[in-house]
This record gives structure tokens, C-alpha cells and sequence, in this order.
């Protein structure tokens, strides 16, 4: 569905992104994952048509982005870094105002701009004045106006910045539940939002992609080591012998809490807690920490990284 | 052509409604309805004289009142008509709603010409604002409406060319002070650069200057005569103004 082929941006002589090359696959869910200052919003803006790259190209649905602007910007639903919106309009009058862009059928705006508000839970709030409404609902309002004319693809520049947690669930669902349907390519420098909605991670960090892949593949990268999380009564004296248990590879104490990577298996775990207990230390809390993804997307994407 | 009008009428709507449009009106009718009056009194005074006191002049509803009241709209609009244009892209561009412009299956004509039309549009209410002086004086005078109506064109026309001025000074910046400084700017260079024909040794040069005469071009219409050759000044004026917004919404695809 999308296709970007030696993609490259230079602002003067900064290069913002560097002969960047992937695909994404129609109905599929990648998550464009990066720290800031990364380049996700550089590629984003030149696959919506709205900045020339430097140098390379982008296919959408088979159509140049350059050659045909109009055709793929008719397959596109976009939302840029900052919400869209004008201040002075309505939240309605706003919706209906974009899927006439968009070029919808006049007929069905109404239910379009109906289905968009009640997907991003304002039908409350539809006659209000945009520069009314809350940061977050502002962002909803966003997402809404990428969503109401119904397009194959949508590029959500960080979708969930600056809502609430049952927001922030809410959205995910709804892109979760955009799959099959819809071609998705959101961006986050945060990782547990590619965890939640995404079927593939291209990760991007000082303009080259270092890593793309599926979620159970980057897991799988750490070479069999996981990571149990222990909460327990007294932690003094556990650590040294559980340092010299078979299998533990690092113990690390906070507080009451104790990280423990150990080698991935049953067995280790069953010692661990054993030596726990017998020991009287006061075993509270035993469960798994997928933090270990994490420290490969910050080892991915710190200085002098994986390139 | 579908997207230029869904523009047109949106920023005709969010423009007709601002807090600037009010402020300006206010400020037009105060001082059009002043210096009406004044006028009025004026020529009031000057046909209640008897003939020969009249220093051998036709007294004229048109030419000794209206053209001085129509000369006022002008004048007024050189400033008034940048400040309701200048937020048509420059906001836009500031807001980051200019994004989704970009980013919508529409082209960069559609763009330019909805915003021009909208600006339009606005200029439009106050321009029939302006009229109701003139239009008003028929309830205690007959008049001919010849002259009056070619007065309306060629204001329409003069007008059409401040916005489309306005327009592609909005383009330029995201600054919505900006945009107002050299939308007047442009307007006033407009009106005097026919003083250059005189001061110019290339003939060239010197005919094309005569040619945008707008003084001349636009006062031939205040005399109620409706040429041709004016209309289509006025029009290609327009045109090119429109067009060059056209060119800077284009180019910022290929930035
Ligand atoms: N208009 C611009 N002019 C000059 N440099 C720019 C411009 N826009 C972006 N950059 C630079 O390009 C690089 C990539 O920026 P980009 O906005 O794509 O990052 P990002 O991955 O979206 O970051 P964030 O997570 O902060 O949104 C940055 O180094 C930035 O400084
Ligand atoms: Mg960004």
C-alpha cells in the first residue's frame, strides 16, 4: 500500500531523514517508533504529499505522490503533530467542513461526520467551538477529521499526545479496531503505544531505520534473557544469594522492589521463588517485566547505536 | 471546483462573523456617514442658490456629491480591505491548519480562488454598505442610475483587486501583522506607480506604466462610462494576483 524508496529530506545541510526504505502492506498496523527529533514527522509530511522529499519516492496505493497528489491525498487520512483545527468553527461544522474536502459524497456527510463523532466520543461536545474545548479533546477532535471521510490509509502523527488514560485505551481500541479495514502508520517515541496497537515496528533514530520488525521478533532479540520483578518484606541478605543461583544473570534492588534477569526458564524461576521463601524474606509480588523491550529500543536508539 | 466554494463560503463565514470585520465596518460607516452628511449639506447649499451664483456649472446629484462619497469608499478600502484579508492564509499557515489544506485532494487553484472569493465576498457586504449613501439619497431625489451603476462596477473591480493584493500578501508570511503592512503597501504602490511614466526615459517602460494607470482606469468608471479596456485591467489585475498566491501555495508542496 505504501512504498518509500531511498527517502531522504535535508533541511540546508541538516539531514533530517537518510535513504530511508520500507513498506507497508494494505490493513496492516505499523508503528513509526523513534526518539524525538528522529524524523518520523519529516517522513510522515512527505508521504501526505505535503513537502517535497530531497531525494527518493513514495508509492501510495501504486500512485507516485508526486506525480498523482490528488489520488493518494484522496486515499489518505491525516493527523499532523499539532491538531488541525480552526479555533472559530463549531466541532460539527468543522467534520462536515473536511469530508467536503475530502471530497465526500454529499449525501453521506451527515452519517460520516456522525460515525467520526461518535468513534472519538464527542457527539457531546459537537456544538461546541473547537477553542473551547480541553488540549485533549482538541487532539480527539484531530483524530476525528483524519477519520470522517472513511480513507484506506491513515498516518496518525503521535495520536494519543495529550490524553487521558481512559482516552489513551479508548484510541488504541479504535485503532485496533481499524485493522483489516484500513492501512494504518502511527508514530510515538513511546513504546508501550506500538505495544498496544501495532503488528510491526519500524524503529528510526537520527534519520536511519534501525530496526524493523514484528513485536515477537524484536522480543525474541534478547537472546532468551526475561526479567522477573519481585516486591518483597526485607531485601537485605536475598541479593548476594541469589546472585550465586544457577541461571541469574543480574540482580538489581530498588526499595522493597528487586529486578532479577535470569535465563528464561521454569526452573530458574521455580529456585527463585523457592530461595525467596525459605530464606523468610516475605515474598509479596512475583511477575514477569516486559521492561527488556524497552532497553532495546533505548540501546537501538541511543548515541553511536546500531546503525 | 466543488472545493473552491466549500473554502469560499467557509472563510466568507468565519471572516463575516471576526471581531476585525466588525471593527472595520464600524469604522467605514463612521466615517462615510460624517463626511455624507458634510457633503450633502454641501450641495444642499449649493443648489439653493440661484443659477448664475453657480459659476456657470450644471449642478450634477452624480458628479458634485457621489463621485466625492465613492472616491471616499476607495480611499478607505486601500487600508480597510488588507486588514480583512490578511488573516485568509497567514493564519493558516500559523494555526497549522494550512497543513490540511495540503494534505486534502484539492488543487492549489482551488486554494487560492476560494480564499480570493471568499475575501470577495466579505469586500462585497461592505461595499453594499457603502452604496446604501448614494442608493439612500433616491428616497428624496430622482437620479439617473447609469452613472451610479458603472460607479458599483468599477468599485467591485477596484476592490477585487485590494483582496486579491491582500490575498497573496497573506500568502507570503505567517504573520498576520505582516501581511497587513504590505497589502497596503502593494495598494498604495498600485495607485502611484503610473507616476513613473513621466519620470521614466524607456518607452517601454513608460507605456506599460501608462497602462497601469488605475487612477485613470478607475475613474473612467466614476464618470459612468464602462470601457472595455478598464474591465479587463481590472480583471487581468486580479487574475495575476490570484495566480501568484496560486504559485506560493504551489511551492510550499516543493519546499
Ligand atoms: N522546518 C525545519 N527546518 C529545519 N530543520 C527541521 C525542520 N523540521 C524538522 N527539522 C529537523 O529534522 C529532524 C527531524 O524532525 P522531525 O520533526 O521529523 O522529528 P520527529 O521524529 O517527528 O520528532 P518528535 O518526536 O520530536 O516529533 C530534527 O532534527 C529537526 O530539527
Ligand atoms: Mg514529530
Amino acid at each position: 500500500m505504501i512504498e518509500v524508496k531511498n527517502l531522504t529530506k535535508r533541511y540546508g545541510d541538516r539531514i533530517a531523514i537518510d535513504t530511508l526504505n520500507f513498506k507497508v502492506k494494505k490493513g496492516e498496523i505499523v508503528g513509526f517508533l523513534g526518539p524525538n527529533g528522529a524524523g518520523k514527522s519529516t517522513t510522515m509530511k512527505i508521504i501526505t504529499g505535503q513537502m517535497a522529499p530531497s531525494d527518493g519516492q513514495v508509492w501510495v496505493g501504486g500512485d507516485d505522490v508526486f506525480e498523482k497528489p490528488i489520488e493518494v491525498k484522496k486515499r489518505i487520512g491525516y493527523l499532523p503533530e499539532t491538531p488541525p483545527v480552526y479555533m472559530d468553527m463549531y466541532v460539527r461544522d468543522f467534520l462536515t467542513f473536511v469530508a467536503k474536502l475530502k471530497g465526500c459524497e454529499s449525501k453521506k456527510i451527515k452519517t460520516s461526520v456522525d460515525l467520526a463523532l461518535e468513534k472519538t466520543h464527542l457527539t457531546e461536545v459537537s456544538n461546541r467551538l473547537i477553542q473551547n474545548l480541553s488540549k485533549g479533546f482538541k487532539q480527539r477532535v484531530g483524530i476525528a477529521q483524519a477519520l470522517v471521510a472513511d480513507p484506506e490509509i491513515l498516518i496518525l502523527d503521535e495520536p494519543t499526545v495529550g490524553l487521558d488514560p481512559k482516552q489513551v485505551s479508548e484510541i488504541r481500541k479504535l485503532i485496533q479496531a481499524l485493522k483489516g479495514h484500513h492501512t494504518v502508520v502511527l508514530s510515538t517515541h513511546i513504546l508501550p503505544e506500538v505495544q498496544a496497537s501495532c503488528e510491526r515496528i519500524i524503529i528510526i533514530n537520527q534519520g536511519h531505520i534501525v530496526a524493523e520488525d514484528t513485536l515477537e521478533g524484536l522480543t525474541s532479540r534478547i537472546s532468551g534473557s526475561k526479567r522477573v520483578r519481585l516486591r518483597l518484606r526485607k531485601v537485605n541478605g536475598v541479593v548476594d544469594k541469589l546472585n550465586l543461583l544457577n541461571g541469574v544473570t543480574q540482580v538489581n534492588t530498588n526499595g522493597n522492589f528487586m529486578d532479577v534477569d535470569y535465563d528464561g526458564s521454569d526452573q530458574t524461576i521455580e529456585s527463585i521463588s523457592n530461595l525467596v521463601v525459605s530464606d523468610g524474606a516475605g515474598l509479596l509480588e512475583l511477575r514477569p517485566d516486559d521492561v527488556a523491550l524497552e532497553d532495546i529500543f533505548i540501546r537501538l536508539t541511543s548515541e553511536g547505536g546500531a546503525r | 471546483m466543488k472545493a473552491l466554494w466549500t473554502i469560499a463560503w467557509k472563510d466568507f463565514k468565519t471572516l463575516v462573523t471576526s471581531p476585525i470585520f466588525f471593527l472595520t465596518t464600524a469604522i467605514c460607516t463612521a466615517i462615510w456617514s460624517f463626511n455624507y452628511l458634510r457633503s450633502v449639506s454641501r450641495f444642499a447649499q449649493m443648489s439653493s442658490l440661484p443659477p448664475q451664483m453657480r459659476q456657470g456649472q450644471e449642478l450634477n446629484i452624480h458628479y458634485h456629491l457621489f463621485i466625492d462619497h465613492i472616491s471616499l469608499i476607495n480611499l478607505i478600502f486601500i487600508f480597510a480591505i488588507p486588514a480583512i484579508t490578511m488573516r485568509l492564509i497567514s493564519e493558516e499557515k500559523k494555526s497549522g491548519t494550512y497543513g490540511l489544506l495540503l494534505t486534502s485532494p484539492i488543487t492549489a487553484t482551488s486554494i487560492a480562488g476560494g480564499k480570493f472569493l471568499a475575501g470577495f465576498m466579505v469586500s462585497l457586504v461592505l461595499i453594499l454598505v457603502a452604496f446604501v449613501y448614494p442608493l439612500g439619497t433616491r428616497a428624496f431625489t430622482d437620479f439617473s442610475m447609469g452613472p451610479l451603476l458603472a460607479s458599483f462596477l468599477g468599485v467591485c473591480l477596484m476592490t477585487g483587486t485590494y483582496v486579491a493584493i491582500g490575498l497573496f500578501a497573506s500568502s507570503l508570511s505567517q504573520s498576520q501583522v505582516l501581511s497587513v503592512i504590505l497589502g497596503i503597501l502593494f495598494n498604495l504602490i498600485l495607485w502611484l506607480i503610473s507616476q513613473g511614466s513621466q519620470m521614466s526615459d524607456n518607452e517601454i517602460l513608460s507605456s506599460v506604466l501608462d497602462y497601469i494607470h488605475v487612477p485613470q482606469q478607475f475613474f473612467s468608471f466614476l464618470k459612468g462610462t464602462i470601457n472595455t479596456s478598464s474591465f479587463l485591467f481590472f480583471l487581468s489585475a486580479i487574475g495575476f494576483f490570484v495566480f501568484l498566491t496560486q504559485r506560493v501555495v504551489e511551492s510550499s508542496r516543493w519546499r
